[in-house]
């Protein structure tokens, strides 16, 4: 029975590679075309291995993805499309080699460079990444980013008319532009981690997806010399250190758990290591990024065997230094929060009145509760109920507003 | 015999997720086949379609897109009765996709 067991989104992952692969030899302008053939031939995979899977499902798929490539110069050419001339001479990979495991890697990179190319509308990368690097459909990438299918439709559609537009290389940028580009790179895959971690509303299947997935770009990102940079290693530990922690979040209701009440012995400790690991190569610098600063706060928490043992003094430091790099209002309130475990009332106090709620948008919610808490602590019982009423007035996610109730039944 | 009938998978959109899962139905089914000790064996049919009429031999081709019922696939399973191939039929992955399934007795002659 075992050994018609795939690996666990052997054909997602497999579709990014061949993707990234066709895209390499066909270039950019025949994306669609690509994506389709290489549809055919998972649709082929299915038929065919039906009743036997092949002893290699994966060196299947890479062989079905060559015939596929000779399949292609003729229908593209049939169709007088634009196609590359396939070089010779020393200079020239073979065609062969592109399906070496590295030179796959390299054309991943280089789909995911595409994705977050900075003609794109930021709106659009996220949803032509999951599709053309990660093998999301555009129904999978509607309920990952909570958006209606025909929105990811016309988004995709403008992507690729964009990339057709400004008929974009196909490449890793180098020198000068790579810094930028590399930024860009990382906000795209911290925002589909956040999507995965931060939204309630979805599934937990869907969110560990998301996370995974983000996972495993940045891992890629860590396997190349250009783009293995501290701050890469710190996105890493930062995903690591959430991740480990996304199981005990969420009860068997889909309740939500706040760090208080987690239960610590579910927390993943190979992916903590892992994150520990990343960490110290992110800090072989003395530059550090953003990510730095939040893969420190989430490590410190990880850290304290119980809430009670939190060093909310460290914390307190890291989220003013990351307040210095990037300021923001939702840093105050994360400040007035550790403010409030530190007892230093006065401060939680300067720090609220710092932060106009409106700037926290659909957040706004977690100013006012923090207002409650801040009154249920100096037990002021009648103000920390007309705060918590405000914060029920404005939360709008079931599963937050449960919490929320709940905490208002504790006064 | 039982003999698959439904869209052709090319024309709904799965996603690679959906297709490694869909494959993983078939698999279980094959499976609990085996470990029922039911032989079976059948073939897969690819989509598009060349039908031939009349004395005149007309030739059609017909692409998938244009029919929402096309013979998928068959298999010749042992089963003592209809009632058992029904049983058998009950696993068939594809109902969801709008599939369905037609069971056939093969004739044996015995001579």
């Amino acid at each position: 029975m075992r050994e018609q067991q795939l690996i666990d989104h052997l054909f997602r992952h497999q579709h990014g590679k061949m993707v990234s692969i066709l895209t390499r030899i066909f270039g950019l302008s025949n994306l669609e075309t690509i994506e389709d053939a290489v549809q055919d031939t998972f649709i082929q995979a299915m038929v065919a291995w039906r009743n036997k899977m092949p002893e290699n499902p994966e060196a299947w798929l890479t062989k079905a993805a060559k015939n596929r490539t000779i399949d292609l110069f003729r229908k593209l050419s049939a169709e007088q499309k634009r196609i590359p001339k396939i070089e010779s001479g020393p200079a020239a990979i073979a065609l062969n080699d592109l399906f070496l495991d590295n030179e796959i890697a390299d054309s991943q990179l280089r789909m995911i460079f595409t994705a977050c190319h900075p003609i794109l509308n930021p709106k659009d990368q996220l949803s032509f990444a999951l599709k053309t690097v990660s093998g999301f459909s555009s129904k999978e990438i509607a309920s990952a980013l909570l958006l209606k299918e025909e929105t990811v439709k016309k988004r995709l559609m403008r992507a690729r008319k964009a990339i057709a537009a400004k008929d974009i290389a196909f490449q890793i940028p180098q020198g000068p532009d790579l810094p930028e580009r590399l930024n860009r790179v990382l906000e795209v895959l911290y925002l589909i981690f956040n999507e995965g971690f931060h939204s309630n509303k979805k599934e937990l299947l869907i969110r560990k997806d998301l996370c995974g997935e983000a996972l495993r770009l940045c891992k890629m990102l860590l396997k190349n010399t250009f783009t293995r940079q501290p701050k890469t290693y710190a996105l890493f530990a930062l995903m690591c250190f959430h991740s480990a922690r996304l199981d005990s979040k969420i009860s068997a209701e889909n309740e939500l758990i706040d760090l208080k009440n987690q239960d610590r012995s579910k927390w993943y400790f190979p992916l903590i290591k892992l994150g520990d690991s990343a960490m110290v190569k992110a800090t072989e610098t003395n530059e550090f990024s953003s990510y730095h600063y939040e893969a420190a706060i989430a490590s410190e928490h990880l850290t304290a065997k119980d809430f009670a043992a939190t060093d909310w003094d460290k914390i307190l430091e890291w989220y003013k230094r990351l307040h210095e790099l990037q300021p923001s209002p939702f840093n105050f309130l994360n400040q007035a929060i550790v403010q409030l475990q530190r007892k230093d009332y006065t401060a939680v106090l300067a720090l609220l009145k710092q932060i106009d709620p409106k700037d926290l948008e659909q957040r706004a919610y977690l100013y006012y509760g923090t207002y409650a808490e801040f009154h249920l602590a100096k037990k002021h019982k009648k103000q920390a109920l007309e705060y918590m009423e405000a914060a029920l007035k404005l939360v709008k996610n079931e599963s937050e507003r449960q919490f929320l109730l709940k905490k208002k039944g504790q006064i | 015999m039982l003999i698959f009938i439904g869209p052709d998978y090319g024309d709904l959109g799965l996603s690679p997720e959906e297709i490694q899962q869909r494959m993983g139905k078939w698999f279980a089914w094959s499976e609990k086949m085996n470990a029922a000790g039911i032989t079976h064996k059948g073939e897969a049919l690819l989509a598009p379609v060349r039908r031939i009429t009349g004395t005149e031999r007309t030739i059609t081709d017909i692409a998938s897109s244009e029919v929402k019922e096309l013979v998928g696939g068959y298999y010749i399973v042992a089963a003592k009765d209809l009632a058992a191939a029904t049983e058998i039929a009950d696993d068939f992955p594809d109902y969801d996709l709008g599939g369905s399934v037609e069971i056939r007795e093969v004739m044996v002659f015995d001579n």
